[in-house]
């Protein structure tokens, strides 16, 4: 380890919520919450964060502005928000990639989202590339080529305004199988479209993340690094109405890091980044940490296991 | 003059219940969270009975094999040392047989040193500089000091603090919010009957605040015996001497006493201590000695408080480097 500017920066992907006098509430309804949740995730060392589409409302609410929202953050210590996962909703009415009809409203919509970004410093634009499995099967080349065929659309479009379109793979969406994930982007324009690797989603899909980080190391746009006890080996992956939250073999698919039982071999992924070069932001997520814990534990116990494990390996 | 203020973080909070935050894996998430937040030491806090993997010395052996070896054992979840240990002898005890002991009470002079050295050995076998008492009751339970019961608590403490400095482990003394020492003038006697040499003060500048002291210009006054701090912010005041009320852990801490006060406690920054201008004062002093952050009776998680905290020492107090 030297004493040279680090080839990495953290992020954290939010999916917090608060308890208050009001209920479990979002973090983003007061300017005390909002506050308390920047401040909590700067102390430990991130210095973005990343959310979803639809909180750039209430960002506008609090703050009049989004720049005066970055202003807000940056004078935490959090620098901007990275990335936006697009909260496409998905239907064969309107928004269903692998259905040709479709593409130009997830078009003109996710322009609509970037267009409406401006002033967050976001980077990337987070998307699940297909629908729940259920609602994709059988999945078919011509529907992976369908799906390739809008994301790469879309990944053109957002670049015109310096967001990259990423493609974040959960255990349940259309595309998860190592098969599935390799044609996909076979088809999809390497210029536009890019992959999120989402540790803990590829591992419970039985795809091993550092090895796919291998395959497709020049094609990573970032990571979201969370972990999992458990593979889905009964095929909860086709659980409705969603596998995420109604699987028989766990209510709780998603740990932060550190944590005994976990799966996900980070440390060989940190190898792999390091011989392949990775530079740029590298994202903790923590996706339903509070079944049974907490965010901030969570997030400050992935925080450790980064000063101590991770950028032992490469930072 | 040099300043060598060495920052820690309480571990009272976490303890919520008799049986809560009982397994020690629950204390090596704590450890390596408040790790990540900057924090390597830790002080602890007595607890009687099983339920606390470190709340005694023999609870240590029987969690970690011995206290020597939990020790060695912290820098594996990023904590160097376990900097001080908080003993309050007024609370019962099932080891040491006891409801409580009162060290205005001379009789009950040696079960104190006895319990007090228990934690002080294992304290220096960790490495700790500081055992921190409540030198007095709470007033409802003792009422106004006069110079006998005032007398044997010194004596008391100078007792403790021989032995705890034999082991090179500093006594000092910690006055909260509901003490029967009310008054500078009754600080000023104690401080005059106690061996500066071996017993000390701890200052808690909410628990000083809510019993309507300044706290920057008590340091002022007293910077000289000062050896450990708690640093955690007041939101309220105890304007109406409630501190006499029975009970008035439960009833005015608690409950709220008659305003209904939600919340005495806060994070660094959110209340009436003016931190900047105690850490100002305390660098112009040259203060040597521990500042332990503490999380006292606030809403959970506590590692939001832990979280919140860190960022006020880190961004506006400047005394942790930013995380990185």
């Amino acid at each position: 380890m030297t004493d040279s500017a680090p080839n990495l920066r953290w992020a954290y992907m939010d999916h917090w919520r608060v308890d208050s006098p009001q209920g479990y509430v979002s973090q983003y309804s007061s300017l005390e919450r909002i506050d308390s949740f920047l401040k909590q995730v700067a102390s430990l060392g991130f210095e973005a964060i990343e959310t979803f589409d639809f909180h750039m409302g209430s960002f506008i609410d609090l703050f009049g502005s989004l720049p005066n929202a970055r202003a807000y953050m940056q004078e935490r210590g959090i620098d901007r928000v990275l990335s936006l996962f697009f909260g496409l909703m998905f239907d064969d009415r309107q928004s269903q990639p692998h259905l040709r009809s479709t593409h130009d409203n997830i078009v003109r919509h996710a322009e609509y989202i970037v267009k409406s970004a401006a002033g967050l410093g976001v980077e990337n634009l987070i998307v699940m590339p297909a629908a729940q499995y259920h609602a994709v099967e059988p999945v078919s080349d011509d529907k992976l080529k369908a799906c390739a065929e809008v994301w790469s659309r879309v990944g053109k479009m957002t670049l015109d305004y310096g967001i990259r379109t990423v493609c974040h793979h959960e255990f349940y969406c259309g595309i998860h199988h190592l098969d599935e994930l390799r044609k996909f982007y076979g088809y999809a324009d390497p210029r536009y479209v890019f992959w999120y690797c989402d540790t803990a989603q590829h591992t419970i899909a039985g795809v091993d993340p550092v090895k796919l980080y291998m395959e497709l190391h020049d094609r990573c746009g970032g990571f979201h690094l969370k972990d999992t006890h458990h593979v889905d080996l009964i095929g909860d992956y086709r659980q409705r109405p969603e596998s995420e939250v109604t699987a028989k073999t766990t209510n709780r698919w998603f740990w932060e890091m550190g944590t005994p039982e976990g799966l996900v071999d980070f440390p060989n992924l940190f190898k792999a980044m390091k011989e392949h070069g990775y530079k740029g932001w590298v994202s903790v997520e923590h996706d339903k940490a509070d079944f049974g814990g907490n965010y901030p534990e969570s997030t400050a116990v992935a925080a450790w296991y980064i000063q101590n494990v991770l950028k032992k390996i490469y930072r | 003059m040099s300043t060598n203020i060495r920052w820690g973080y309480a571990f009272n909070q976490w303890k919520q219940g008799w049986q809560g935050f009982a397994r020690v894996e629950d204390h090596i998430r704590a450890f390596k969270g408040t790790s990540a937040a900057g924090f390597r030491q830790i002080e602890l806090t007595a607890f009687p009975g099983p339920w606390d993997p470190v709340g005694r010395p023999e609870s240590i052996a029987i969690n970690f094999g011995s206290v020597k070896k939990f020790a060695t054992q912290l820098p594996d979840w990023g904590i160097d040392r376990i900097s001080s240990w908080f003993l309050d002898v007024g609370q019962l005890s099932f080891e040491d047989l006891h409801f409580g002991l009162l060290p205005t009470q001379r009789a009950q002079h040696a079960a104190i040193l006895k319990q007090a050295t228990l934690h002080a050995e294992a304290l220096a076998e960790m490495g700790g500089e500081c055992l921190v008492v409540a030198p007095f009751p709470h007033f409802y339970r003792e009422g106004a000091l006069d110079a006998e019961r005032m007398q044997a608590a010194a004596d008391c403490w100078n007792a403790v603090g021989r032995v705890t400095k034999s082991l090179g482990v500093h006594t000092v003394l910690h006055l909260d919010a509901l003490s029967a020492l009310r008054t500078t003038q009754e600080l000023d006697q104690l401080l005059t009957l106690t061996d500066a040499s071996c017993v000390n003060l701890a200052f808690d500048t909410a628990e000083l605040t809510i019993a309507g002291h300044d706290v920057v210009a008590l340091y002022r006054r007293y910077h000289s015996r000062v050896r450990h701090f708690h640093f955690k912010d007041a939101l309220e005041t105890d304007t109406l001497g409630e501190y006499k009320l029975p009970h008035a852990e439960r009833a005015m801490i608690l409950a709220g006493g008659a305003r209904k006060v939600q919340r005495w406690f806060g994070e660094l920054g959110t209340g009436k201590v003016d931190f900047p201008a105690l850490l100002a004062a305390m660098n112009e002093l040259g203060y040597n000695g521990l500042a332990i952050v503490e999380s006292d009776k606030g809403p959970a998680p506590v590692m939001s408080s832990v979280l919140l905290n860190s960022w006020y020492l880190q961004r506006v107090l400047k005394v942790l480097p930013l995380a990185a």
